[in-house]
């Protein structure tokens, strides 16, 4: 009972982290324009963040370091305050996107302004935050995410053809430089650097040892692959209602539509919930992150479980972080907008977040019995190899597509 | 700021959809089609009102939005300094944004009368029939 208890960091991770705004309105525009056709890049990258997830997991449960101790102690000052500067830059953006999806989500389940709203979530995280512990925050976000499997349920109602949606998950490269964009767009939604930040810091914040490498695999398994699940739905529900009548989605709130067509109001209300949960999950967890790199970096004492006495820098930074990120929101510019660019612009700072932990999880000196098997090994460069192909290609992508507008 | 950041993105989105001089059949044809998605989720949209099946907060804000995006396509087109093939075209399309924007509007006003939703939700098939005709003529393929 207990270990099942302690899944919830994976599913706070795949539902609150894995998918949040990036990944709904990636996925969601994915099938509105290329039907079922996305769907291969979906799990490819479900497989890339499981494998991620579980070797970052592993060396903060066997050598007690997060992600960015590993990058400073493996890459040294100049490249850590790159990706320091480059995560936090993404990180800042991602904040913001969710921020301002939360914000929208408050406006479509009540009657007040857009920038009203983006205050009272910013208050409600900050509260949420105060009061809870951290295996509270996870609880409550995680379940309440569990909404989102509404999505899925909305794929029986609909009842696709099968073999077009099978075809789906055969990879193609074939297409134009939009369908380029979108395979970078899809992929990069599930790898996003702050999930493996929280990711391993939570592994941190929840105690893990050596004890924990099961519960740890079964987190990255289980938790990812309900992630992959709900993104896969978004591809398909909107592939099935939006394609053939040329919707193009662009708002948040789109994305609830099929659950409104196929379970009216409860089906509605049910989505919409899912999304609040997901979207507010992934503010804390990408505010976090930001905190937890800056905070790691330095070397200040950090993490929820030490309360804002005992980590008072990183408590503060993790404030200051959130009022940035309603700055952001508050000056006008479409959450929408801003999570496009946060996640294309993450991809350039993949490489810098996933190369050490690649390198600390083989080195037998630091993870003795538990260092990478030939298939971690396998996977984990075979995936950094495929990210340094979509770093190169991100930005020269956003630029030809003109951000993903055609 | 909000103001600003709005127009600098307007005015980008302008410069870079449609360029600095001619609105050409393919630049006009992706507006045309856009203008129809808009129309098939507003449908979407008004379904749910006329069928009281959806949260009449969703369906006014929605419906904002949407017809928010209307109204600027409407602005952009007749901005636009049109081909002198297409004029007509272009005066067609502008009347369909405006239209769908109108409608919208009117489910913004109305987003709990089912009555309403379902007179809306007929309007604004038409009009994407129109602007699926619309494209098929400047395009000579299907919608």
């Amino acid at each position: 009972m207990k270990s099942i208890l302690k899944i919830a960091l994976g599913i706070i991770a795949a539902l609150g982290g894995f998918l949040d705004i990036g990944d709904l309105v990636f996925n969601t525009q994915a099938g509105a324009l290329y039907r079922y056709d996305l769907l291969w890049a979906v799990v490819l990258g479900t497989i890339g963040i499981a494998v991620y997830a579980e070797m970052c997991g592993r060396v903060a449960a066997v050598t007690g370091r997060p992600v960015f101790d590993t990058i400073r102690m493996r890459l040294g000052f100049g490249t850590g305050l790159a990706a320091l500067i480059a995560s936090t830059f993404v990180n800042l953006l991602t904040v913001a996107a969710e921020l301002g999806g939360l914000a929208i989500v408050l406006e479509l389940l009540f009657d007040a302004p857009f920038s009203m709203f983006v205050v009272a979530a910013a208050i409600v995280l900050v509260a949420v935050v105060a009061v809870l512990p951290f295996g509270g925050i996870e609880r409550i976000f995680g379940y309440g995410g569990l909404m989102m499997l509404v999505v899925v349920v909305t794929i029986f109602h609909q009842s696709p053809d099968w073999g077009e949606v099978a075809q789906g998950f055969v990879p193609s490269l074939s297409g134009s430089t939009l369908y380029l964009y979108f395979v970078v767009g899809v992929f990069s939604a599930a790898l996003m650097p702050y999930e493996v930040h929280f990711y391993s810091s939570g592994a941190i914040e929840e105690g893990w040892t050596e004890s924990s490498l099961k519960e740890n695999r079964l987190n990255a398994i289980v938790g990812y692959s309900l992630g992959g699940l709900l993104a896969c739905a978004l591809v398909i529900v909107s592939g099935y209602l939006f394609h053939p009548l040329g919707v193009e989605p662009n708002d948040l709130g789109t994305v609830a539509l099929p659950a409104q067509g196929a379970f009216g109001e409860t089906g509605l209300l049910l989505a919409l919930g899912g999304i609040m949960f997901c979207v507010g999950g992934a503010a804390i967890d990408s505010s976090f992150s930001a905190s937890y790199n800056v905070a790691q970096f330095l070397g200040w004492e950090w993490g929820r479980y030490r309360g804002p006495r005992k980590a008072p820098r990183f408590t503060f930074s993790w404030l200051i972080f959130l009022f940035l990120a309603l700055l952001i929101v508050e000056s006008g510019i479409n959450p929408v907008e801003i999570t496009e660019y946060a996640v294309v612009f993450s991809v350039v700072a993949l490489p810098l977040t996933y190369l050490p932990i690649l390198l600390i999880a083989g080195d037998r000196s630091f993870m003795g019995d538990h260092v990478n098997g030939r298939l971690a090994n396998l996977l984990g460069w075979t995936y950094f190899g495929v990210i340094i192909v979509l770093a190169v290609a991100a930005v020269p992508l956003l630029l030809a597509t003109n951000g993903g507008g055609g | 700021m909000r103001g600003l950041v709005a127009t600098v993105l307007a005015a980008a989105l302008t410069l870079s959809s449609y360029g600095c001089g001619d609105l050409s059949r393919g630049e006009l044809s992706r507006g045309v089609e856009a203008l129809s998605g808009l129309a098939a989720q507003g449908g979407l949209i008004a379904n749910g009102v006329a069928r009281d099946a959806t949260k009449s907060t969703y369906a006014r804000a929605m419906a904002k939005t949407l017809g928010g995006e209307a109204e600027h396509e409407a602005e952009k087109l007749a901005d636009a300094e049109p081909s002198p093939e297409v004029v007509d075209e272009r005066n067609v399309a502008v009347q369909i944004a405006s239209e769908i924007a109108e409608l919208l509007s009117e489910l913004q006003t109305f987003p709990g009368d089912e009555h309403h939703g379902l007179l809306v939700q007929r309007h604004l098939r038409e009009a994407k029939e129109q602007a699926d005709a619309l494209t098929v003529r400047l395009t000579g393929e299907e919608a």
